[in-house]
């Protein structure tokens, strides 16, 4: 028997009743099918998203509800797909709500372009990325950089990247934040996390971690498309990636202490990696401004590689910077502090957003100005080959998720299951043969990636617009791969 | 009657892999989870070993100083950009009082810029999901953990 129960709410929300230590109900958004394998999961396999939703609404200080997107799987302690705001003032900060990977994100560059152009250059265009663009195990970064500067990255965010000449000052107004979070503290974060980055600014890296070309496929909402820049057979470029391995040794470090913190603040433990710390403790502050610095980190890296996406394109067509502009950047493994109204009063959370992305709806002036009549641009992540969407939030979104959204399409199959079952040469020819150019750095990675390991992003993405919570804007088709 | 041999594995998780290592007692079992590490880094079969570089951890009690370890490992690998081949266990020194584990070692292999073809993915950091050390029906140790990719 499944270890949690849950009971429909609507066709595509379903709720863990509030029971037991619950302080709060679990929703998660799903369609009959998806949740038939999430239960079925609980039931049989040590892992287990349903009992991550149900243990995240246990800690304290938790607002409103325990939320999955449509995207859910097992992660750490937190589901992937995970959202849980807490009071900032009686509730805890979890680094299972963060992860390993600090404010991984995607942007999206629209490019002056039609499918057309790309295709006449496509192989010439791949090759200049590919070479452009440092990717895989091993590679360094364009920048060399000191401890010193390192701190400066942490501090200056996506400025830094641009100081040093990557990318032009209008990319920062179309990024989440500007680019640069407050609060960040270069002394809360290891040397040894910062001696690991000294080379890694500027690099794409490995697993899920890609560089897209794509373009629009389909248009669902013609005025918010034509406000993001985005119309039919427009080329796009999309670069995933986070705060490399410095953001995954903050991880690693912090896990330590917050375990200890969860013991001194007597925080049960109910898995591994669910610790927390009060947010007003001083291992709270800590572990805070350190990934506030892990964001900033995310932030330079992808304002370099953005800068150079620009030289490989510009090499290639005659384009000017402008020509080629940041439509939007959103991280997806997130902290961070938000107003929303809970319950009729509007209260300071913090927000973790563990492989889901901030969605605010028209009118939030986190929005770009230039956006905030429609809302703001959500880019899911599609798997290697298959469709990308940009979707918006809506004002249900903001009362029912504190604003979120899916990140991807969620993995279904496991790793090594991919393994047995594709193969890193036959899913290249496959993918070549429906007209996309992948170029790999590593080719047991590309099984690994397989389309066919993911759930179908469509459907995720169709489960969240049936709630209401985002809508979909246009869907991108993939034209070159480029992976670590 | 304890069963003799050492090796090491790969197990099944939905978004990452889980990998599990035995052998006689805990230093064998921990270098077999370590070479399990490794292989999912670099194809490490047929290369010879140029670099060494020396490991310690802690923790409160043996799965502590296995994750530890591993993560360890893999912060040493990219601060000094090589990819272990494999790792010997030294010590590992129980303070009983304090409740302390340590651990030394020395894991050797050789510079990333020599086997960038060889080299397969990233691994985030090893997780205290899952994490185990203990005896297997054999009587042998084995320790798992599972990693974030």
């Amino acid at each position: 028997m499944a270890r949690v129960k849950v009971r429909q709410v609507s066709e595509f929300l379903w709720e863990i009743p509030k029971e037991g230590e619950m302080l709060v109900p679990g929703w998660i958004y799903a369609d009959r099918e998806s949740m038939e394998f999430l239960l079925e999961e609980s039931k049989s396999k040590q892992w287990d998203a349903l009992l991550q939703v149900r243990n995240v609404a246990c800690l304290p200080g938790i607002q409103r509800a325990s939320l999955a997107m449509a995207d859910i799987h097992p992660g750490y302690g937190f589901p992937i797909g995970g959202v849980g705001a807490f009071d900032t003032e009686k509730g805890v900060v979890t680094i299972a709500g963060v992860g390993f990977d600090i404010n991984c994100g995607v942007r999206t560059m629209a490019i002056d372009l039609s499918t057309e152009g790309v295709e006449s250059k496509k192989e010439e265009l791949a090759n200049a990325l590919f070479a452009n663009v440092p990717a895989g195990l091993g590679s360094t970064g364009m920048l060399k950089l000191s401890l010193r500067e390192i701190d400066s990255v942490l501090e200056r965010g996506a400025l830094f990247s641009l100081e040093r000449g990557y990318g032009t000052p209008e990319d920062l107004e179309y990024v989440e934040e500007n680019g640069r979070v407050d609060g960040a503290d270069p002394s809360a974060v290891s040397v040894h996390a910062k001696q690991r980055q000294l080379k890694q600014v500027g690099t794409l890296g490995s697993g899920n971690h890609y560089l897209e070309v794509q373009y629009v496929d389909r248009v669902y909402d013609e005025e918010a498309a034509r406000t993001f820049g985005l119309s039919k057979g427009r080329a796009v470029v999309s670069i995933h990636t986070g705060s490399r391995a410095l953001g995954h040794q903050i991880g690693t470090d912090y896990l330590k202490v917050l375990k200890r913190a969860s013991e001194k603040y007597h925080i049960p433990i109910r898995e591994a990696e669910l610790v927390a710390a009060p947010i007003e403790s001083p291992e709270g502050r800590q572990y805070i401004s350190a990934v506030q610095a892990g964001i900033n980190c995310a932030f330079a890296n992808r304002q370099a590689i953005g800068g150079l996406v620009r030289k490989a394109f510009k090499k290639v067509f005659s384009l000017r910077d402008g020509d080629i502009r940041t439509m939007y950047e959103v991280g997806h493994n997130n902290l961070k502090f938000e107003k929303h109204e809970v319950d009729g009063v509007e209260k300071k959370l913090l927000v973790h957003r563990k492989g889901a992305t901030r969605a605010f709806a028209a009118g939030r002036r986190e929005v770009p100005e230039k956006y905030r009549k429609v809302g703001q641009p959500v880019i899911v992540g599609g798997t290697m080959g298959t469709a990308s969407y940009i979707l918006i939030g809506t004002e249900r979104g903001m009362s029912e998720t504190f604003g979120s959204a899916v990140h991807g399409a969620g993995r279904r199959k496991s790793r090594k299951q991919a393994l047995r079952e594709y193969r890193g040469e036959n899913i290249i020819d496959e993918l070549g043969g429906r007209g996309i150019l992948v170029k790999v750095h590593s080719r047991k990675g590309a099984a690994e990636e397989a389309p066919g390991a993911y759930k179908n992003v469509d459907d995720v993405v169709s489960i969240m617009e049936g709630a209401g919570v985002n809508r979909r804007v246009v869907r991108l088709k993939p034209l070159i791969c480029i992976k670590g | 009657m304890m069963e003799r041999g050492r090796g090491h594995e790969t197990i099944e998780h939905t978004a990452d892999m889980g990998i599990a290592g035995w052998g006689c007692g805990e230093f064998e079992a921990f270098e077999e989870v370590a070479l399990a590490l490794f292989e999912l880094v670099v194809e490490r079969e047929g290369l010879k070993s140029t670099r060494e570089v020396d490991i310690e951890a802690e923790g409160e009690d043996y799965e502590e100083l296995l994750v530890d370890f591993l993560n360890n490992l893999l912060m040493k690998a990219d601060i000094e950009e090589i990819a272990f081949l494999d790792v010997e266990v030294k010590v590992i020194v129980i303070d009983t009082p304090t409740n302390k584990f340590c651990l030394k070692a020395v894991a050797r292999g050789l510079s990333r810029s020599r086997v960038r073809d060889r080299l397969l993915r990233e691994v985030k950091a090893a997780t205290y999901l899952g994490v185990s050390v203990g005896r297997d029906e054999s009587g042998r140790t084995r320790a798992t953990v599972v990693v974030d990719l």
